[in-house]
């Protein structure tokens, strides 16, 4: 036993870490498995719905520039179709038209007319070009060359950065130029207007990696462009890809390259920025396993606690009903040889009696022959024979009482009078109770029907309830002052009650709970096996009775039996 | 009138020597066996009326000892003598002849009481059996002059 005891900690601590390990994992896996796959599916469908949104919007805004530089050459092709050199050279008709233009869009900085040979024979703008020649100038190589050009950004001979539209006409053999610069910030806040998150920007390259506009984030025109760029592969295709720039952040880039010139449009946006809904969702997700996974371990912990306690405590109740179990049999065994017992002494018994029968028989053949004279050691003597006598009758009585009570023997149910079975059993403990000063007393009426039943058992019963009375007394009231009643009487519905009333000191409320329950007692181990209530109430069940225990704590208890009456 | 012999059966020696004693005071014709063996014996040359039969004994026990009196001995009443006071050993007693059955510690003049009217049954039993050989032998007349 103590050895078990020392053992069975451990045990059961490694029991405890095993279910809380699996409490937690089991739920925790799958767990971590559904929002991590969650987490993975909703990143790349963000990632590709951001990038194909990016794309969308880039598109959309090259469109948009197209569109402008086309307006801006159709006009001019309008110009240059709707009047003459001779009448555009005027300054006056140049005015007039510069006027229109820039009511159209604000975009028109200045506009110069060229004859063939490159010479600036009008113009109408800020900068005093007029006579200059341009012959070498490469847009006018260009425009010669293709009838219309959009220049890259240049310096020219007003040593500004600046580009040009220009287009020719075909005039009686010869080819003249209606030139105009686009106003670099209007344009370049037509570029820079995108709209894309925080950290989104735009901004356009030549083929040879010149900025042609100014990116919001820095970078002066012309400047070489500050950002690592990777070229669509084709000229209709959008490139998207992720890169670090300089500064070592993570960029989002898309790059396009415009149709109606060879520019690079590219759009830019934080990787961070881009896919912020992922951040969010991210955090919103470590959150939620945070929290998960915390209430997990917590009621993992709570759950394992409860149970290893529980099954702590099972062992421990095992424990001690196997301690009340060896005694119960213990005693079931004492009970078993006190039959072989009983009828052993009565043997001797036997041979006392004979014995002292032929003492008294001798001793009054002495006096009848006069050997003996009266006197007081004579009647001292006699008086003892007859005390002898009387002794040998009660343990003769004791034994007769022990086998019966005994028995194994099927239950042989007859006809029981309570007015006579009752004094008989009552008899059994009397002189337990004169002992320990407890006074019973009896009522039973005369109208008392005969109850059916095999009365060894319902001895049995009564003297339990006896004994249990007699032991709530002696707790309450020690030597003196106990009382047990018992009554019997006729009941409505054909039946005989029977009860037994004490002045012992009651039974709490909980206790009454279980006080037919096997093995409940509140005697200390082997005082009690806690089984005679439980038999008891058995035996009175199969007698098709009922028995009932009402008690208040201090007052004292009374159990009622109710039997049918014999029929 | 006969006298009752009697016998107890036991295998306690001490309570053979006194109830001899007791019952010789009282007058009665006592002979002791201390087994079943023994008790056949004595039977077999001694015609012993009521036997006192203690139950449990070594050796041969005390139902076998009656049912081989009831047997051999028909006669014979046994009065079964019981330590364990169980119903069975009385009632098997009982159906395999026994007449009557006492318990250990059996009073003396319950023992008397029962082994003489266990007699009365015998003397009653042996008059019954005069009367039929009697009435044989009384035949009526017509027979004897048959029989001639």
């Amino acid at each position: 036993m103590e050895k078990d005891k020392i053992t069975e900690p451990s045990h059961f601590s490694s029991m405890r870490g095993i279910i809380f390990a699996c409490m937690i994992l089991f739920p925790l896996i799958p767990f971590i498995l559904a929002l991590g796959t969650g987490y993975y599916y909703f990143t790349t469908s963000l990632e590709d719905s951001s990038i194909e949104s990016m794309k969308r919007i880039v598109e959309d805004h090259r469109h948009m520039i197209e569109s402008f530089l086309k307006e801006r050459k159709n006009d001019l092709d309008f110009i240059v179709h709707s009047y003459t050199f001779e009448d555009l050279s005027q300054s006056e008709t140049l005015d007039t038209v510069f006027n229109y233009l820039q009511k159209k869009s604000p975009a028109f900085v200045d506009l110069g007319v060229f004859d063939p040979s490159g010479v600036h024979v009008a113009y109408h703008g800020p900068y005093s070009l007029k006579g200059k020649i341009y012959k070498e100038m490469q847009w006018f190589k260009e425009v010669m060359k293709h009838g219309y050009y959009i220049s890259d950004i240049f310096l020219g001979y007003r040593q500004i950065p600046h580009f040009v539209i220009a287009v020719t006409r075909e005039e009686m053999g010869k080819n003249w130029v209606l030139r105009t610069t686009i106003d670099t910030v209007s344009f370049n806040n037509i570029v820079k207007s995108i709209r894309i998150g925080k950290t989104g920007e735009a901004y356009i390259m030549n083929a040879n990696g010149l900025l042609q506009t100014e990116p919001r984030s820095g970078g002066k025109l012309m400047d070489k462009n500050p950002h690592n760029i990777k070229y669509p592969s084709s000229n209709t295709h959008t490139e998207t890809f992720i890169n670090k720039d300089v500064k070592g952040d993570k960029y989002l880039c898309t790059t396009t390259w415009l149709q109606n010139k060879k520019w690079l449009l590219v759009v830019r946006q934080e990787k961070a920025d881009a896919f912020k809904a992922l951040t969010s969702a991210a955090y919103l997700i470590i959150l939620i396993m945070g929290v998960g996974g915390s209430v997990i371990s917590v009621i993992a912990f709570y759950l394992t606690n409860r149970i290893v306690g529980r099954m702590e405590k099972m062992d421990v109740e095992k424990d001690r009903l196997n301690q009340q179990l060896i005694g119960a049999s213990r005693l079931a065994e004492l009970g078993e040889m006190s039959a072989g017992f009983a009828h052993e002494i009565n043997n001797p018994l036997q041979i006392i009696k004979t014995e002292q029968s032929l003492i008294q028989m001798t001793l009054e053949d002495m006096k009848k022959a006069g050997q003996l004279k009266e006197s007081e050691s004579l009647a001292e003597l006699e008086d003892s024979m007859d005390q002898i006598g009387l002794q040998i009758s009660r343990c003769s009585e004791i034994t007769r009482a022990i086998l019966k009570f005994g028995r194994q023997d099927e239950p042989k149910p007859q006809d029981i009078h309570l007015k006579d079975f009752i004094p008989e059993v009552n008899g059994m403990v009397a002189q337990k109770a004169i002992v320990h000063g407890i006074s019973m007393e009896q009522d039973i009426a005369e109208n008392t029907a005969p109850i059916h039943g095999d009365p060894t058992q319902l001895q049995q019963v009564l003297v339990n309830l006896y004994n249990n009375a007699i032991d709530a007394i002696l707790e309450r009231h020690g030597t003196s002052g106990g009382k047990l009643i018992i009554k019997a009487g006729p009941k409505e519905n054909n039946r005989v009650e029977i009860l037994v009333i004490d002045n012992g000191g009651g039974i709490s409320p909980e206790n009454l709970n279980r006080i037919f329950s096997p093995f409940f007692t509140t005697k200390s181990v082997g005082k009690g096996t806690g089984l005679g209530l439980w038999i008891c109430y058995g035996i009175i069940n199969d007698m098709h009775g009922s028995m009932e225990v009402s008690s208040d704590v201090g007052v004292g208890t009374t159990v009622t039996i109710l039997l049918p009456a014999a029929v | 009138m006969k006298k009752m012999r009697m016998m107890i059966v036991d295998d306690e020696e001490r309570f053979l020597s006194t109830m001899k004693k007791l019952l010789a005071k009282k007058g009665y014709d006592v002979v002791t066996a201390s087994s079943g063996t023994e008790a056949l014996e004595i039977m077999s040359v001694q015609n012993i009326h009521v036997v006192i039969l203690d139950v449990k004994m070594p050796g041969m026990d005390g139902n076998e000892t009656l049912r081989a009196i009831k047997k051999r001995f028909p006669l014979s009443e046994v009065i079964m003598l019981t330590g364990h006071a169980t119903m069975e050993s009385a009632v098997e007693g009982l159906k395999s002849g026994a007449i009557d059955y006492l318990m250990k510690p059996a009073d003396l003049d319950d023992i008397i009481k029962k082994a003489e009217d266990a007699f009365e049954k015998i003397q009653g039993t042996e008059e019954k059996i005069r009367v039929a050989r009697m009435r044989k032998i009384m035949k009526s007349p017509s027979e004897i002059i048959q029989d001639s």
